[in-house]
């Protein structure tokens, strides 16, 4: 993949990152702190964490393509860095355990994690269907030709 | 090795003849492209030549060098290069998918995602063969025709 494309679908990524943490931010928080009151530089948090996600994902650029084992093993230590990012980054509230916060969050990673690659994952299957049915209207369209 | 053209009449038929010292390898390359013309490949199994028909073949791939055709349910080798045939088969819904394989569009019953921006092609036969994420611009320039 040429790096420019590479880019600009990490560009995507982080916009539906930013959402992403946003919404379980919004969600944890309601659960959680529900009194809690937060300042508006406080919202500055998703997009600086969004990009410190985004950035690990370049580990994951190939030139040429990868065998399964190197996509796996690239995407393991994407997915390391990016919970050891988040992990040193975001320190406990004075009233939570550090343990208890440390496998929350660390969970939390690994949900939106897995939740972007369902999301490109969906976008892929979709362009899978689209190309599907081009090959369906293609075929016919052979076949009506050669009748 | 000479090339004498003659034009015939109308009324008989074309054809080809070649005038050889030994049935070497290059004079079996020049009898395949002029059956890959007319629609026909020469492919080698168990050690007897056929004339596989362009429409039946699903695929065809290069490994280690050596290329295979793939009907549905027979696999013959052939001597002539992937690239040649690329050439050869383009008119006939054939597209280069990834390095080392070429399908034939009008075999592919689906297609499906894969891992790492490449999609998976399921054929009438069942198997299935992977489009590399380089070749799927191509893919969908070809659909669009």
């Amino acid at each position: 993949m040429e790096l420019r494309k590479f880019f600009l679908m990490h560009i995507q990524i982080y916009c539906v990152l930013v959402t992403l943490i946003f919404a379980v931010s919004m969600v944890f928080g309601m659960i959680y702190a529900p009194e809690e009151n937060i300042k508006y530089y406080q919202l500055a948090g998703p997009f600086i964490m969004a990009a410190l996600c985004v950035l690990p994902s370049f580990i994951t650029y190939f030139k040429s393509e990868p065998t399964l084992k190197q996509y796996i093993i690239r995407h393991i230590i994407q997915l390391t860095v990016i919970e050891a990012i988040v992990l040193l980054m975001v320190q406990p509230p004075d009233d939570m355990e550090q343990t208890f916060f440390r496998l929350f969050l660390g969970s939390i990673v690994l949900v939106v994690y897995m939740l972007i690659k369902l999301a490109v994952w969906l976008q892929k299957y979709l362009q899978s269907r689209q190309l599907a049915d081009q090959l369906r209207k293609f075929q016919s369209a052979v076949i009506q030709n050669e009748e | 090795m000479q090339i004498k053209i003659t034009k015939t009449d109308r009324s008989k038929p074309e054809y080809v003849e070649i005038h050889c010292y030994t049935v070497n390898d290059d004079v079996q390359e020049i009898a395949a492209f002029v059956k890959s013309r007319q629609g026909l490949l020469t492919g080698i199994s168990d050690e007897r030549q056929y004339e596989i028909a362009v429409s039946d073949i699903f695929y065809i791939e290069s490994v280690d060098n050596r290329g295979f055709i793939y009907t549905k349910d027979k696999v013959y080798e052939t001597r002539q290069k992937l690239y040649e045939l690329e050439e050869l088969l383009k008119t006939k819904h054939f597209i280069r998918v990834s390095k080392s394989v070429l399908l034939n569009l009008m075999k592919v019953s689906s297609i499906k995602p894969a891992l790492n921006s490449r999609f998976t092609a399921v054929l009438f036969s069942g198997e299935q063969v992977v489009i590399s994420r380089k070749y799927v611009p191509e893919l969908k320039k070809a659909l669009k025709g």
